[in-house]
Formats: C-alpha cells, sequence, structure tokens
C-alpha cells in the first residue's frame, strides 16, 4: 500500500468514524442517557429488562431481572415473558450496558456485587453470564455500585459509600468490558480536593450519578448518601437528627479522560440523575436536587467555565414531593421529571434551559420512581421502587411498571404489570432492547 | 488541697469571663467532631445546623493503621480505671486479641457479607456510630437502640441496654445470630464460614492450643479483643487521682462539683475512691422509654433537608414510609418484673464526648441535650427514677458540666483507633 492510498484510507476511516459518532449522538438522550456513540433503538423496542428488588413475602424473594414484552404488535404485548433471579436481596437498583450494547452490567447497592447479563443472544431471554462479587474489596472498599457507564472498552462505576463506616464518602470505579478491575478514583474530599476548585462551602465526597460529554472530554458526577441511610427505613431516617445531616450537597465536573476532579459545585439537597442535552450545541445538564425539589443546570458560560445555576422548583418543595428520576427528550425541549411521594410525572418545556416552565402533569401511581422514554419520545414507562426500605408502606405500596404512549398533549396508559400480584418484587431500573439491535429479526 | 479549695483559685471576674467564653464555646458544640482522623467522623457534619455550615471532609484514605501493643492494658491498666477483669477460662492472649480483632473487623460474618462487628462499631467515631440514632442491621433493618460503645466494655457485667447478657463472650453471638444484626442463620453456618476462609487458616488452632473455630472459641477470641478497647488517664484522671491541678480547666472543675452535688450526676454515674467507671451497672427510669411507648403526640416533625434548611413533615406522611418501630420496655424484657418497665443501663460516661448521639435512644445529639434534659427532670411518668427530678441549673452550670464531660476522654484513643485501622477489613475476595 503506497503512502497516497494509506492516507485516503486514513481519511475515509475518520469520516466514517466522523458520520457514525453523529449519527448516533442522538441516541444520548435514548433510553434514559445512553452514551453519545452507542448503537441505539431508534424504532420500535421490543422489551423493557427491569432490575427488580427481591421483596419479602413476594415470590421466591429475590432480586431479578425481569424482560417485559413491549412491542404492540406482539401478543405477548404487555406482558412478563422473563424472570431471571439471581439469588438473594441485594438492593438492585441501576444498571448499563457495555459500549456495544450486547451485556448488561446490573449493579446493587447492598452486597456490592455486580450481575452481569448477556442481552444479545436471545433479547427476550437473557441469560445471567457472570457475578462479580469482589467488587468492594477490589476498590479498595467501595461499597454500593451505582450506575454503570461505558467509556469505550471501560465501565465506569460510581459507588455511593465505603466499608469504614457505611457513610456517603466514595469513589468512581474503572473495570474493563471484561470485569477486570482497572482503577478507584475517590471523590474529592476537602483534605484531598486532587487539584478540583471547591467552588461554595461543600465538598463532601459523596457520589451518586455519573454522566459524561464526551465531545467536550467532560464527565458529571452528582451525590446523594451512604449505606447507612439509603439502606435505613425511610421514616426511621427521617425522624435521625444525625441521619438526615448525612445527605450530599455537591455536584462534581470532571476531566474525562484521566477522570480528574475540576470543579466542585454546591447543589445542596442530594442531586441525583444528571441528564445531559443532546444537542451539539448545547453544552449543559440538568440534575434535581430530591430533597429541597429544585432543579439545577449545568452549564458552559461564555468564558468556557463549568457553572451551576438552581433553576427552579419540582412541585412545591415544603410538601417534600422527592424528585427521583427524570428524562430529557431527543430534541432537548422536554424533561419528564417524576416524584415519588406524590406518585406524579410533570413534564417541563426546557427550551430556555434557564427557565423550564412546567407545561403537564400526571398522577401515576401512589409512588412513582424510575421514567424512560422511546427515542421518539411516543412511549414512557414509569416503575414503582425507590429503595427497599424507602418505598411506602401498606396499600399505598403499589408495585408496577405502566405503559404509556404520549401524544404531545397527554398521557394514556396502554398496559401495566402489577409487580405484587406476579409475585415479583419491586420493580426499579429499566433498559431497552429489541431485536433489530442484534440483527435477529 | 480539697476539690472545694482548687475551685475557688479564680478570682471571680476571671471566673465568670470564663464561664461566659465556655458558655459560648458549649452552645455551637457537638460532640464527636473535628477534623481529626481518629476522633470523629471523618464526614465532619458540626454546624450543619447553619447555612454558614461549610465541609471540612476527610478522605477514607487518612485512615491510617499503626498496630499497638494492646497486652500493655493488662500489665498496667490507664489511670482511673481498676485492673480489666478477665475471666479465668478465657485467659488473654496476644494471638487471641489479634484474631477477635480480625473477626471483629470481618464484613463476611454475616449473612450476605455486609455487616462486621465494627460497622455499628466504628473506631474513629467512638467504637459507637455518630452518624444514627439507633442502628441499622443487615438489609437495612431497624435495630431499636443506639450502638453502645466498646470502650472499657471490660468491666461491665451487664451488657447491651437492658443488661440481658453477662460476659463478653456470649454476648458476641447474639448481634451474628439476630435476624436484624448479622443474620446468620446459625451458630454451624457461622462456624463453617470461617472454617472455608483461608485467610483464617491456623489462627485459631495457634491461639487457642489446637482448638478450631467454634462457638466457643470465636466468641473468646472477639471478648479478648473487646477486653483491649480500653480508655482512661483522661484530664479528669490526672486532675482527680494525680492532683495535677493543670490537667482540668476552670470550667470542668466546677463542672465536676456540680456532677457530684447540685446535679447529683454522681448518683448512678458512680466514681470510686481509686477509679472511675461513671456507672452503677444499674437500670434507671428517666421517661425517655416511656414517652416512646406512649407517643409524643406530635402532628409534625422537624426534618432537615440541606444544611442550615429545616421544614415541618406531618407525621402522618413520615409514617407513610416508615415501618411502625417495634416496642421497647428495656430491662423489663430481661426480668419481666413491671417495675422495670422503661429501665435502662446507666452507660460508662468515659470518652462520653466521642460517642453522639446519647440515651439508649440516640434521642439527644449534644451533651448539651443531655445536661438540659436531665436539669429538666428527666420526663414525668408513673417509674420515673426519684434520683430525676428538675436541678436548677443555670445555663453556665450546664455548660461547666459540659466541660467535666469532655474531660472524660482517654489519652490512648488515638493509639486504640489506629490500631483498629491496622486490622484488615473482611471483605469477599
Amino acid at each position: 500500500m503506497n503512502t497516497h492510498r494509506k492516507t485516503l484510507y486514513t481519511a475515509a476511516a475518520i469520516l466514517f468514524a466522523g458520520f457514525f459518532v453523529l449519527a448516533a449522538h442522538p441516541s444520548w438522550a435514548n433510553e434514559t442517557g445512553l452514551p453519545h456513540s452507542m448503537v441505539k433503538i431508534t424504532g420500535q423496542e421490543d422489551f423493557v429488562h427491569i432490575w427488580t428488588l427481591g421483596a419479602e413475602g413476594i415470590g421466591d424473594e429475590q432480586d431479578k431481572l425481569v424482560t417485559v414484552d413491549v412491542n404492540p404488535n406482539s401478543k405477548q404485548y404487555g406482558k412478563v415473558v422473563n424472570a431471571l433471579s439471581v439469588g438473594g436481596r441485594n438492593e438492585a437498583h441501576h444498571m448499563g450496558f457495555t459500549f456495544d450494547r450486547r451485556y448488561l452490567w446490573a449493579a446493587t447497592l447492598d452486597t456490592s456485587k455486580i450481575f452481569i447479563f448477556d442481552i444479545h443472544t436471545d433479547p427476550a431471554h437473557p441469560k445471567l453470564i457472570r457475578t462479580v462479587t469482589d467488587f468492594v474489596a477490589k476498590s479498595g472498599g467501595v461499597v454500593g455500585p451505582h450506575t454503570v457507564m461505558p467509556v469505550k472498552d471501560r465501565m465506569l462505576i460510581t459507588g455511593l459509600s465505603n466499608n469504614r463506616d457505611h457513610g456517603g464518602r466514595s469513589a468512581l470505579v474503572e473495570y474493563t468490558n471484561n470485569g477486570k478491575y482497572i482503577a478507584t478514583y475517590w471523590m474529592p474530599t476537602d483534605d484531598n480536593l486532587q487539584g478540583a476548585k471547591k467552588t461554595g462551602k461543600y465538598a463532601d465526597g459523596y457520589n451518586y450519578d455519573v454522566r459524561a460529554l464526551t465531545r467536550l472530554d467532560t464527565m458529571f458526577t452528582s451525590s446523594f448518601s451512604g449505606w447507612s441511610n439509603y439502606m435505613m427505613d425511610f421514616g426511621k431516617m427521617l425522624k435521625d437528627e444525625q441521619a438526615m445531616k448525612r445527605f450530599g450537597n455537591t455536584f462534581v465536573v470532571w476531566r474525562l479522560s484521566d477522570r480528574k476532579p475540576l470543579k466542585v459545585f454546591d447543589v445542596p439537597g442530594a442531586p441525583l440523575e444528571i441528564r445531559v442535552a443532546i444537542d451539539p450545541a448545547h453544552d449543559y445538564a440538568f440534575t434535581a436536587a430530591t430533597l429541597t425539589s429544585k432543579l439545577w443546570l449545568i452549564y458552559r458560560d461564555k468564558q468556557g467555565e463549568w457553572q451551576a445555576e438552581e433553576i427552579g422548583d419540582i412541585g412545591d418543595p415544603s410538601k417534600v414531593p422527592l424528585p427521583v428520576a427524570f428524562t430529557i427528550s431527543s430534541d432537548d425541549r422536554l424533561l419528564w421529571v417524576t416524584t415519588f411521594m406524590d406518585g406524579t410525572v410533570r413534564a417541563y418545556n426546557i427550551e430556555d434551559p434557564f427557565h423550564p416552565v412546567q407545561i403537564y402533569e400526571k398522577h401515576i401511581g401512589s409512588q412513582v420512581n424510575m421514567v424512560s422514554t422511546s427515542w421518539d419520545g411516543k412511549r414512557l414507562y414509569f416503575t414503582s421502587s425507590l429503595l427497599s426500605k424507602w418505598d411506602k408502606k401498606g396499600k399505598d405500596n403499589e408495585q408496577f411498571i405502566k405503559g404509556f404512549v404520549w401524544n404531545g398533549k397527554e398521557l394514556k396508559e396502554r398496559f401495566v404489570i402489577d409487580f405484587t400480584k406476579e409475585k415479583l418484587g419491586r420493580p426499579h431500573e429499566m433498559k431497552f432492547s429489541s431485536y433489530s439491535l442484534y440483527g435477529k429479526l | 488541697m480539697t476539690l472545694n479549695q482548687r475551685k475557688c483559685k479564680l478570682s471571680r471576674l476571671g471566673l465568670s469571663l470564663f464561664a461566659l467564653l465556655i458558655l459560648v464555646a458549649t452552645l455551637s458544640m457537638e460532640p464527636a467532631t473535628g477534623s481529626n482522623v481518629t476522633s470523629g467522623p471523618g464526614d465532619v457534619k458540626t454546624g450543619y445546623d447553619s447555612k454558614t455550615y461549610e465541609t471540612r471532609s476527610i478522605s477514607v484514605l487518612k485512615r491510617k493503621g499503626a498496630p499497638a501493643d494492646l497486652m500493655r492494658v493488662l500489665q498496667s491498666p490507664p489511670r482511673g480505671l481498676p485492673p480489666v477483669p478477665v475471666p479465668k477460662d478465657n485467659p488473654m492472649t496476644q494471638k487471641k486479641v489479634l484474631l477477635g480483632r480480625k473477626l471483629f473487623f470481618d464484613r463476611r460474618l454475616s449473612l450476605n457479607e455486609t455487616m462486621s462487628c465494627a460497622m455499628c462499631h466504628v473506631p474513629e467515631q467512638g467504637f459507637t456510630n455518630n452518624e444514627m440514632a439507633t442502628a441499622v442491621g443487615i438489609e437495612g433493618r431497624t435495630v431499636r437502640r443506639n450502638a453502645p460503645t466498646i470502650y472499657n466494655v471490660a468491666y461491665f457485667s451487664h451488657i447491651f441496654h437492658d443488661g440481658r447478657e453477662t460476659r463478653l463472650e456470649y454476648q458476641v453471638w447474639q448481634p451474628m445470630l439476630n435476624l436484624n444484626e448479622m443474620a446468620n442463620p446459625g451458630f454451624g453456618y457461622v462456624v463453617g464460614k470461617i472454617r472455608s476462609f483461608s485467610d483464617y487458616k491456623g489462627l485459631f488452632e495457634s491461639a487457642f492450643e489446637g482448638r478450631g473455630p467454634g462457638i466457643e472459641t470465636i466468641g473468646m477470641a472477639i471478648a479478648s479483643y473487646e477486653r483491649t478497647i480500653v480508655s482512661g488517664n483522661s484530664a479528669f484522671d490526672r486532675w482527680y487521682f494525680d492532683n495535677d491541678e493543670s490537667a482540668l480547666s476552670a470550667s470542668a472543675q466546677r463542672g465536676f462539683g456540680l456532677f457530684t452535688g447540685k446535679a447529683g450526676c454522681m448518683a448512678c454515674h458512680v466514681i470510686h475512691k481509686d477509679y472511675a467507671l461513671f456507672t452503677d451497672d444499674a437500670f434507671h427510669n428517666t421517661g425517655l422509654g416511656w414517652r416512646f411507648s406512649v407517643g409524643d403526640g406530635q402532628a409534625e416533625v422537624p426534618v432537615q433537608i440541606a444544611p442550615g434548611v429545616k421544614i415541618m413533615v406531618p407525621k402522618k406522611v413520615i409514617d407513610s414510609v416508615g415501618k411502625p418501630p417495634p416496642s421497647d420496655l428495656g430491662r423489663y424484657e430481661v426480668t419481666q418484673d413491671p417495675a422495670d418497665r422503661w429501665r435502662y443501663k446507666t452507660p460508662t460516661l468515659r470518652n462520653v464526648a466521642l460517642t453522639a448521639p446519647y440515651m439508649h435512644n440516640g434521642v439527644f445529639g449534644t451533651l448539651k441535650d443531655v445536661v438540659s434534659f436531665y436539669n429538666k427532670g428527666g420526663i414525668p411518668n408513673p417509674g420515673l427514677d426519684p434520683s430525676i427530678r428538675p436541678l436548677g441549673l443555670t445555663d453556665d452550670e450546664m455548660a461547666d458540666i459540659v466541660a467535666f464531660l469532655q474531660s472524660l476522654t482517654g489519652d490512648n484513643v488515638e493509639t486504640l483507633v489506629r490500631d483498629a485501622f491496622a486490622a484488615p477489613i473482611g471483605d469477599r475476595r
């Protein structure tokens, strides 16, 4: 191969790669925030996989990956087609695909196990292929793996706690796609800011969600609470003055490439999920502080500096609605926010990201937690469970997945599965899969 | 020189000014604070009630260990403490102590391998847990009472807040088997598990003359370690027992006078001639247990949602997300004697500045809160201990008592905590 030809091939490869990145870019918003260049489901999703907490007295009481058929053309539409028990109640919580979207890593907040499922071989019937049981030891004492975010051939995992005091100081942990431990990056604390700028009064070392804007080599993390609180009976904790001091009040901006913290912002009241804008011209992300019920915008100013700004209330903060999950539409125009205590979802117009305007709300159930949207924004799915010890008690402890369609004006319910009646447990996070994604049509 | 004479050394003016300073300092003071990695949570929350709160967090990696000679306490107990009582059937040895320490920090010794003794008895948090009122066990299950400190537990014949256990060797097994603590399904399960861990190979046999892990040896090893968590030679000890005049502040000296006099604290928190355990090892009704059982009638509860931000939340909202707390009748649960309802063991006051929150249910976050509670005479109820009555203490006097209580911190806390940091934390590998 001569030099000229090599150059042409290289240019073509770069162009192709660029095209691929740009074409795949909108997938970031789909399915509640998958990374930019991950392969996406552009059409109808076939299945929703629900990481479900085992509940004492319900069925086999174990955590399980529940698969629901959500293709309206299927005879099984709105039905559970598979439930794969994994053993134990591990406080199933969040999941993340590997970059090739073939495997799903399902993390747990209590035992810190990570269950790795093969999704691509048969999306209707995921298989458990490996369980990581030594996450705490390997990571140097990080407890409670939460968000699993693929970065090329690596998996970045947020931890929520530690094995010294079960408090909120924790770290990011990096693994290979194959499940090999690479490194631990502890969150910046006052005694070791690791070069980050403490912009306000807080640098608590807490952790929760992680998202990235790869085109800007930027990563964001939020902050929640440690094992002692997220595993504690919610009512008991609310009355415990000491426990209520142990919530995160920080949001950290990192340089993605070397996992280096750059800025620590004050975001009081436990900022949980992070959603990043999709449009390449939109250099911002949102987070919601759950205890204070405030929506925050993290944006780049004209000087290219990251800033954090409170941009509005979610519901009536005095009634502690507890915003717990949200999703951004693919056109950066709509933000769907669920609030656990009043079981409501609210839609905000965010065309002006500094001034969100609520345009719609609907009561989903006595409690609601996760929300996931399809790429075209026409289908929304809701699950009910927040944490095993935080869910409502008695008759308000509804456990469900509900599927809705959005016609631009209102949500209309299409199916409901009662997870208590089906003896499944407490449904938490959802991920989508489809036959087309794996060439199995 | 008598103690009263000591108290008269400062001029009246100087006394007042000093008291004022102490009062100001104490009013905003919480125990177990500071930014020292060995005394208080590294996740420092002092001043969290105020909007001026600033973090002073310490990385968990700063918990650097330094093994200590734990056996030394047997030869020479710290000033102010008697010889450590060691049962004849479980003589202390270095090997047992080290094995016990390893077990104490082993999270694998619970059903789902998340809880060790040390998750509730955190070394730098006074060997208790400063971060919650009442403990949380496996899978987040509710434990009714505040985790008591391990400091000086070697001296007590009643263990647990209700005194239901009499020996550390026996006590060890309760948390390991209780469904809401470590939830192991049986003795044999624990024994078998330890036998399966390669890192324990030969350790029991070496410590117990050939005997392997078993019901007795596991209890004896952990008890041996706990008997070394002895802490004395505090500022008070040096002042009181060694007549070191400079050891105790004037405020703390006045506090001592009140503690032993007007406030009557010493009736239960006993000081002997040659040593002081600050407990009568007996059980008393302060009214807190009674009020918990009959209810406080509050319609709203203050809930802190951010630094300096508290809101009132209707109790019915809180109840909607909380299981009804289990009942707690105190010592009665052991004796079945109605007179013992809502009686709880007098805790030691040694290292009390490190062991917040206070009382059997962790209801008070500061020593000032505790003193204020007793100043008001506890909570009237049919079984209220007759020694608890309104005390008529002024704010200055309460501050002096708090200063005295803060003088009870042993001088070897850092040594014991650093030694604990040196212990391996048992996690699945």
